[in-house]
C-alpha cells in the first residue's frame, strides 16, 4: 500500500491539482507528446476493451512491459470500452510511472478519449515523459 | 461462508420476464425518428438489469448477448443512433430471444446457438455502421461535462459525491462509465478518480474494481435523482452524498434551514452509509450478491411472494370462516345476558373475517394489463405480415382479475384477438372502398359489472357472415336443413369444435381449431362467451368472468336432507311451478314453458341419487339457470340463504364428479357440493335427442 500511496502522491505532484476538471474541448486536445524514441513494448488496444477482454489484454499488456521501453501504446482502434479496460490502462501507467518508463500513446480513438473523460482519469493517463 | 445463488434463479426469471415485457411495451411506443430519453432509458435498464443478473449467476450467453444489445442501447440513449422501424425490428427480435433464452435456461434446455448468433451479428453489424444523423433525444442529451468554476458547487447549490465500488460491481455487468456518463446528464462535473487501491498489472485481477470517484455535481438537483443513477449498484457500492449550497438546503427541509434565507449557512452534510459495505472483500461480495439477487424487498414498496403462500394463507382463511360460522350457529340456542355478549361478540368476529378474506382476495389479483401488455406487439406483428393497418385501443386495463383467472384468459384472448386481425379487419383497399378509414381498429376493455369482470374484443372489420355460417353449419349436421335459429344461436356456432368458414388456411387461423378451446376455456373458468355483429360494420366477443376461482357467491338449496350450491351468477329467477306450466315430451322427460320459451327440467335428486322430500314439481321450486345463452330448470325442495362459500376443490380432494364444480364446508361442519352449471346444462341438451328418438322408436 505504501508503494502505491508514493505511486499516487508522486502522480499528484507531478500533475499539479487532483482535480480531474473536464471539458470536451479538453479532452479533444491531443495528448502531451513524448519525445520521440523506439518503442519496444507495443500495445495494441484493439476495438473492444471491456471485461470480457480484460484477462487477455492483461497478459498482452505483461508481456509488453516486459520489454525495454519507452512504450507507446495504440489506442486509435478502440470502439468499445468499459471501466475494466480503463483500470487496466492505469494499472500499466501506474507501473510504467513507478519504474520510470516512458510510453507515449499512438493515438486515441474517441471512444477511449470519451471514457478517459468521464471516468476523470485523463491526469493519470499522461505519459510520464 | 458461500452462498447458494439457484435459491435466486426463479425470482430473477419471473423478474426478467417481467422486465422484457415492459421492454417490449417502451419499443412498441418508441416510433420512428422521434426517441424519448426516457423510453430509451426504460428500454437501456431492462438489458442492464439482465445482463446484470446473468453475469452474477453464471448464465454467460445471456449476459455477452445483452452486453451487445446494451452497447447499443447506450449509443441510443447516448443520441448516436437513429431510431427507426427496421432499428425496432431488430430489438424487438432480441426481446424475443432473450425471452427464448431465459425459457431455455429456466427449463435447462438449450437454445440454437445460431440463432443467437445471427442476431448477434445482426446486432454488431448496426453498431458498425455509423449513423451521421443521429435523432435528437426529446430529453436532455447524454454525457456533457463542463467545467465550473471552483466555487460553483457552493454558491449555486449541488452535490459532493463519494461512489465506492464494490469488488464485484464490475463482474455483476455494472459500469462506472455508463454511471458517471449518467450522472453527467444532472449538471456539470467534476470527476477526481482515486487510483490508490490499484495494484500493480501483474496483481490486478482485472474484473475486480479498485477504483473509486470523487465527484461534485454543480446542480441543485434533488437527492432520488442522483440515487436514481446510482439505483442498479445499490448494495454493490458505497456511496456517500453530501449536499452542498443551495442543495443543502432542499435536502433538509427543517424549519430551522427553511427560515435561513441566504446560501451562505454552513452545509449541510448527509452522510447516508451504504447498504452493504462493497468495498470490502469476500463477504461483502456475497452480501451484495444476496442484495442484487434475491427478491426484490422494500424498493417499491412491495414484496414477491409466491402464489402457494398466497393460497396457503387463503385456504386458512377460509377455514376461519368455518369456524366462525360454526361459532355463529352453537351460540344462536343460547340465552341470557352472557349469551348476548356472545353472539355480539361473534358478529364483530364475521365482519373481521370478512375483511380479512377480502384482502387476502386483493392480495391475488392483478390488474388485467398483465394480459393486455402482449396485444401490441401481437397486433403491430400480425397486421404487418397480413398487410393490414390496425389500431389497437385498449381500456380499463387497470381491472383486476384474480391471478388464475388472468393467467388462463391469455391464450383465448390472443386467439379471439388474432382471429379478428385475420378474418374481421378488411384489407385497406377493401376498407376505402366500403367507405371505412383505411386503418382498421380492434379495441380491447376490460370493466366490473355485477360481480363479475367483463372483457371485450371490438374490431370494426366486415362482421361476421350469418349466411355462411350457417350454410356451413348445415353442410356439417350441426343445424337441420329446415331448423331456423336465432341470430346468437348462428353465430354462437363459430364455437363449434373444428367450425370454419376460412376460404384459406393460413398459419394465423382458419383451421377451425381453436375457438372451441377458447369457450371451453372460458366456461371452466366460470365464465361464458357472447357474441355480436352487424354485417359490414364489425363483432364483438365478450366474457364474462368471475373475480375470482376461490370463493364464490352462492346461493343454497335443499334437496331432502343435502345442501347445494348453486352460484348465483348463473340464477335467472326461481319460481313456483305450475301444472299448466309442466309438458311431458317423453317417457318421465318433462320441459316447463317459461312465457315464449320450453325449458328442460332437471330434476336434482334424480341427478345425485338422493332421497328427496318432494318429487312433484308443483310442490318444490324450480331455479332458472342459464349457461352459455341456454336455460334449465332445476327443481329442489326450498332455498335457503345465500353467502359466499370457499370453493374446494373435488379433484384435489377427491375425484371429478360430474354436475359438481367443488365442494364446501358449511356453517353446521356439513359438506355442501357447489353446482357445475353449464356442465349440468350440456347434459340435460344433450340428453333431448336421446329422449326424442325412444320416442320416435316407440
Amino acid at each position: 500500500m505504501k508503494k502505491l500511496k508514493s505511486r499516487a502522491r508522486k502522480r499528484a505532484d507531478k500533475t499539479n491539482s487532483p482535480v480531474e476538471a473536464v471539458t470536451p474541448a479538453e479532452t479533444a486536445a491531443p495528448p502531451s507528446p513524448v519525445p520521440a524514441a523506439p518503442a519496444s513494448g507495443r500495445i495494441s488496444l484493439g476495438a473492444a476493451c471491456t471485461i470480457h477482454e480484460a484477462q487477455a489484454l492483461r497478459a498482452h499488456m505483461l508481456e509488453q512491459a516486459a520489454l525495454p521501453g519507452p512504450h507507446e501504446i495504440d489506442g486509435t482502434e478502440v470502439q468499445h470500452i468499459d471501466t475494466a479496460g480503463v483500470q487496466l490502462m492505469l494499472a500499466f501507467a501506474l507501473d510504467s510511472l513507478e519504474r520510470g518508463i516512458p510510453y507515449r500513446w499512438k493515438g486515441r480513438s474517441p471512444a477511449l478519449e470519451e471514457a478517459i473523460r468521464v471516468l476523470g482519469v485523463g491526469a493519470l493517463l499522461e505519459s510520464p515523459g | 461462508m458461500s452462498l447458494d445463488l439457484a435459491q435466486f434463479h426463479e425470482t430473477f426469471f419471473a423478474e426478467s420476464f417481467e422486465a422484457l415485457d415492459a421492454m417490449e411495451g417502451a419499443l412498441l411506443k418508441l416510433s420512428a425518428g422521434d426517441a424519448d430519453l426516457e423510453l430509451v432509458n426504460t428500454i437501456f435498464r431492462v438489458a442492464h438489469s439482465i445482463k446484470g443478473g446473468s453475469a452474477t449467476f453464471g448464465f454467460s450467453d445471456i449476459a455477452a448477448f445483452t452486453h451487445t444489445l446494451e452497447t447499443l442501447l447506450d449509443q441510443l440513449r447516448a443520441g448516436k443512433r437513429r431510431v427507426d422501424s427496421a432499428l425496432v425490428d431488430t430489438l424487438l427480435r432480441s426481446c424475443d430471444l432473450m425471452r427464448a433464452m431465459l425459457g431455455a435456461t429456466q427449463s435447462k434446455q438449450s437454445l440454437d446457438p445460431a440463432q443467437v448468433a445471427a442476431l448477434h451479428a445482426e446486432i454488431e453489424l448496426i453498431m458498425s455502421i455509423s449513423d451521421d444523423a443521429p435523432a435528437p433525444l426529446s430529453a436532455p442529451a447524454a454525457a456533457s461535462v463542463s467545467v465550473p468554476t471552483a466555487a460553483a458547487a457552493e454558491t449555486r447549490g449541488g452535490w459532493r459525491i463519494h461512489f465506492v465500488p464494490g469488488a464485484e460491481l464490475l463482474r455483476h455487468g455494472n459500469d462506472p462509465v455508463r454511471i458517471l456518463r449518467e450522472l453527467a446528464t444532472l449538471g456539470p462535473c467534476e470527476v477526481r478518480v482515486d487510483a490508490m487501491r490499484v495494484p500493480p498489472l501483474a496483481e490486478l485481477d482485472p474484473e475486480v474494481c479498485r477504483l473509486s470517484w470523487r465527484i461534485e455535481l454543480n446542480a441543485p438537483v434533488p437527492e432520488s435523482a442522483i440515487r436514481g443513477v446510482f439505483d442498479w449498484v445499490t448494495g454493490e457500492c458505497d456511496l456517500n452524498l453530501e449536499a452542498v449550497g443551495q442543495a443543502a438546503l432542499e435536502a433538509v427541509p427543517t424549519p430551522a434551514a427553511a427560515a435561513a434565507p441566504t446560501p451562505e449557512i454552513p452545509p449541510v452534510i448527509e452522510a447516508i452509509p451504504a447498504k452493504a459495505p462493497a468495498a470490502a472483500p469476500a463477504p461483502a461480495e456475497e452480501s451484495a450478491q444476496a442484495k442484487s439477487a434475491a427478491p426484490s424487498v422494500g424498493d417499491g414498496g412491495s414484496i414477491r411472494v409466491g402464489i402457494e403462500k398466497i393460497d396457503e394463507l387463503l385456504n386458512s382463511v377460509g377455514e376461519l370462516v368455518i369456524t366462525q360460522s360454526v361459532l355463529s350457529q352453537l351460540a344462536a340456542p343460547l340465552e341470557g345476558h352472557a349469551a348476548d355478549e356472545l353472539r355480539s361478540a361473534l358478529g364483530q368476529l364475521e365482519r373481521h373475517m370478512r375483511n380479512l378474506q377480502e384482502s387476502v382476495m386483493r392480495v391475488r389479483m392483478l390488474p388485467i394489463s398483465t394480459v393486455f401488455n402482449r396485444f401490441p406487439r401481437l397486433v403491430r406483428d400480425l397486421g404487418q405480415r397480413l398487410g393490414k393497418k390496425i389500431e389497437l385501443r385498449l381500456t380499463g386495463d387497470s381491472t383486476e382479475l384474480d391471478k388464475t383467472v388472468l393467467e388462463k384468459i391469455g391464450d383465448p384472448l390472443v386467439h379471439l384477438v388474432r382471429n379478428a386481425i385475420d378474418h374481421g379487419i378488411e384489407m385497406p383497399e377493401q376498407r376505402l372502398a366500403a367507405g371505412k378509414a383505411a386503418h382498421g381498429v380492434i379495441e380491447l376493455s376490460a370493466y366490473h359489472k355485477g360481480g363479475n369482470v367483463v372483457v371485450e374484443v371490438i374490431d370494426d372489420g366486415g362482421g361476421l357472415k350469418r349466411d355462411r355460417i350457417l350454410a356451413k353449419a348445415r353442410e356439417r349436421g350441426l343445424v337441420g336443413p329446415d331448423e331456423e335459429l336465432a341470430e346468437d344461436r348462428i353465430f354462437n356456432l363459430i364455437f363449434a369444435p373444428g367450425f370454419s368458414t376460412a376460404d384459406v388456411v393460413s398459419d394465423v387461423s382458419g383451421r377451425g381449431v381453436g375457438m372451441d378451446v377458447v369457450k371451453r376455456n372460458i366456461n371452466e373458468l366460470g365464465g361464458y362467451v357472447q357474441i355480436h355483429s352487424t354485417p359490414g360494420k364489425g363483432s364483438m366477443v365478450r366474457i364474462r368472468l368471475p373475480l375470482t376461482l376461490a370463493i364464490l357467491d352462492g346461493q343454497l338449496a335443499r334437496v331432502g336432507e343435502e345442501v347445494y350450491v348453486v352460484p348465483i351468477v348463473s340464477i335467472v329467477e326461481t319460481i313456483q311451478v305450475r301444472s299448466e306450466q309442466v309438458s311431458s315430451i317423453a317417457n318421465r322427460a318433462q320441459v316447463f314453458r317459461l312465457r315464449d320459451d320450453y325449458l328442460p327440467i332437471v330434476r336434482l335428486y334424480e341427478l345425485f341419487g338422493v332421497e328427496p322430500q318432494h318429487t312433484d314439481l308443483l310442490d318444490g321450486l324450480l331455479m332458472i339457470v342459464e349457461a352459455d345463452g341456454r336455460r334449465v330448470g332445476l327443481f329442489v325442495d326450498e332455498l335457503m340463504s345465500q353467502q359466499q362459500v370457499v370453493i374446494k376443490s373435488l379433484e384435489t380432494n377427491f375425484r371429478p364428479v360430474m354436475g359438481l364444480a367443488g365442494a364446501t364446508m358449511l356453517g353446521d361442519g356439513r359438506v355442501a357440493l357447489i353446482l357445475d352449471v353449464p356442465g349440468i346444462i350440456s347434459r340435460a341438451q344433450s340428453q333431448e335427442p336421446r329422449r326424442d328418438s325412444s320416442q320416435q322408436a316407440a
